[in-house]
């Protein structure tokens, strides 16, 4: 569309703008800025509550003990039953003797109880199953099912921790989280548009002698358009950075910390949305959308071509 | 070079121009004359695009600028000079640079601008006053600065629209003088005006429009209304 020249001289003007009304690009910026922090705040709890949500999740399910002494084919008639239940997501088998080398594995550092395992003359540990089923609000009637008066001979007991408040609770906040910040984030973006859009018509208001001139003398419709457009997209650059300068010590700092509170098995939350770049990208794309949006609108409404 | 159909343009339901018919050869030097209102203006931007026909066809070089596009017409506009009454010159820019920013939105490059400016102030007797700035010029100062302006890109046409009503005998003069030396040098001129003794003085084709209908057309006329 531009040869080099003229693409210099848009980018040039466009700073000039920028620096000539440099109030009200400060304005612009911060309310830019703003909306920034506010949207980065918002999709950082959302992807935190989230992330909570599906480790905890992960945690939930039926532990199934058996009692001593029942054969292999007594127990997997049992899971037979179980297995054309749709709602089960699978059903892992562990047996007494499994459990008693994989608790002798966990445990050989310790002289002590690798001496008094040896002296057991049977295997004390029961054989038991692992449910997982596909819906959280499946787990207390599968729990139930298991529970059943003809299953009493074979099963000691049916473990469930019900997670199932503590899950609620996080899906009440995130439900919050996302409807309290939708219209935050809706709120913000209106104002960092309407800021946006007076600060082009006023530059183009500046400049209404010098665009009709251009037009006069043959200047193409972009080049006119280019400068203001440049203008505004410095004001999505420099509020992206402030942004990120904010946000870089909580990827650093806090992130970490966080992350081992949800889910102690890990430092760092292995998720690309915590990372700082993809972040900083989605910064980026926010403010230029919101920037060109509210230009062209200015342009648009106010600049004759 | 120029040909005009039977064109009518209308502002709500007021005729501007009605059923205008007009040809305009290579090389002319056309006065046209008529009073305030008369439809000179709404001519010379119907040349230039800058309005939309009702009716009829306006044929630059045998195109139909009415079918030109939008995004076209720029380069319509580069072929054509306009100057006028208010000059539209940069008031924080100096003569070299008001000539020099038509060229830099054109995208010329910087050796060509700095070769080409001094050159064009020249012509218009104002390489003197090049780091002059509008406010420190005379009224005829000004309007030359425009008019080596519109000159940056070389036009095949140049439209003055009323370029001397806002100048005293002696500046008028020298604007008019300035135009004539332009056709001369080949680029064919429409100067709209209302100033009598200036068109007495050209001697050249006179069209006069009264009402947004061409009423007379004279060779080496004279001012009648």
């Amino acid at each position: 569309m531009f040869d080099s020249i003229s693409a210099f001289r848009i980018i040039k003007t466009g700073f000039v703008n920028f620096w000539r009304n440099s109030w009200l690009s400060a304005a612009a910026t911060m309310v830019m800025t703003i909306t920034l922090v506010i949207f980065s705040v918002l999709f950082l709890m959302f992807a935190i509550t989230n992330y909570s949500i599906s480790t905890i999740k992960n945690t939930v399910d039926i532990s199934v003990y058996f009692k001593t002494g029942l054969g292999e084919d007594q127990i997997m008639n049992i899971k037979k039953d179980f297995d054309s239940n749709s709602k089960i997501k699978e059903i892992s088998y562990t047996s007494s003797q499994q459990a008693f080398d994989q608790f002798k594995e966990a445990h050989k550092n310790d002289p002590l109880i690798t001496q008094s395992l040896n002296e057991l003359t049977e295997n004390p540990l029961p054989a038991t199953f692992n449910v997982k089923a596909y819906q959280l609000d499946d787990y207390p009637g599968i729990a139930q099912q298991f529970q059943d008066p003809k299953y009493q001979d074979y099963i000691s007991k049916v473990n469930f921790e019900d997670n199932r408040p503590v899950i609620e609770r996080l899906g009440k906040i995130l439900k919050f989280i996302v409807t309290f910040g939708i219209g935050l984030i809706i709120v913000f973006s209106l104002i960092a548009i309407l800021v946006i859009f007076n600060t082009i018509t006023l530059t183009i208001y500046n400049r209404k002698e010098e665009v009709e001139i251009m037009r006069l003398v043959g200047a193409t419709n972009w080049y006119i358009r280019g400068p203001f457009l440049t203008e505004s997209l410095l004001y999505s650059v420099f509020s992206t950075i402030i942004a990120g300068l904010l946000f870089y010590p909580v990827f650093t700092k806090v992130l970490p910390k966080v992350a081992l509170f949800v889910n102690p098995q890990v430092t760092l939350f292995n998720q690309n949305v915590f990372n700082f770049w993809y972040l900083l990208f989605m910064m980026l794309a926010v403010s230029v959308i919101l920037a060109v949006f509210s230009t062209l609108l200015a342009i648009r409404k106010y600049l004759k071509i | 070079m120029i040909k005009f159909e039977k064109v009518t343009k209308h502002y709500s339901k007021n005729k501007a121009l009605d059923d205008v018919n007009l040809e305009i050869h290579h090389g002319e030097f056309i006065s046209l004359v008529g009073l305030s209102g008369a439809g000179k203006s709404t001519l010379m931007k119907l040349i230039i695009g800058e309005e939309q026909i009702d009716g009829g066809k306006i044929l630059i070089d045998d195109i139909d600028i009415s079918q030109v596009r939008k995004s076209d017409l720029p380069y319509l506009r580069r072929k054509i000079g306009v100057i006028f009454q208010d000059m539209k010159l940069l008031p924080r820019r100096t003569a070299y640079e008001n000539v020099a920013f038509a060229m830099e939105v054109c995208g010329h490059r910087k050796d060509k601008i700095t070769d080409d400016v001094p050159k064009i102030l020249e012509l218009v007797g104002l390489l003197h006053k090049k780091d002059n700035f509008p406010h420190e010029m005379s009224g005829g100062e000004k309007q030359r600065v425009a008019i080596a302006r519109a000159l940056a890109h070389r036009p095949v046409l140049l439209l003055a629209d009323e370029p001397t009503g806002n100048l005293d005998e002696v500046n008028a003069n020298e604007v008019l003088d300035l135009l004539l030396k332009i056709n001369h040098l080949g680029t064919t001129v429409i100067l709209a005006t209302h100033a009598a003794d200036l068109v007495n003085r050209i001697k050249k084709r006179v069209i006069t429009i009264e009402n947004g209908k061409i009423t007379m057309e004279q060779e080496k006329g004279k001012y009648k209304l």
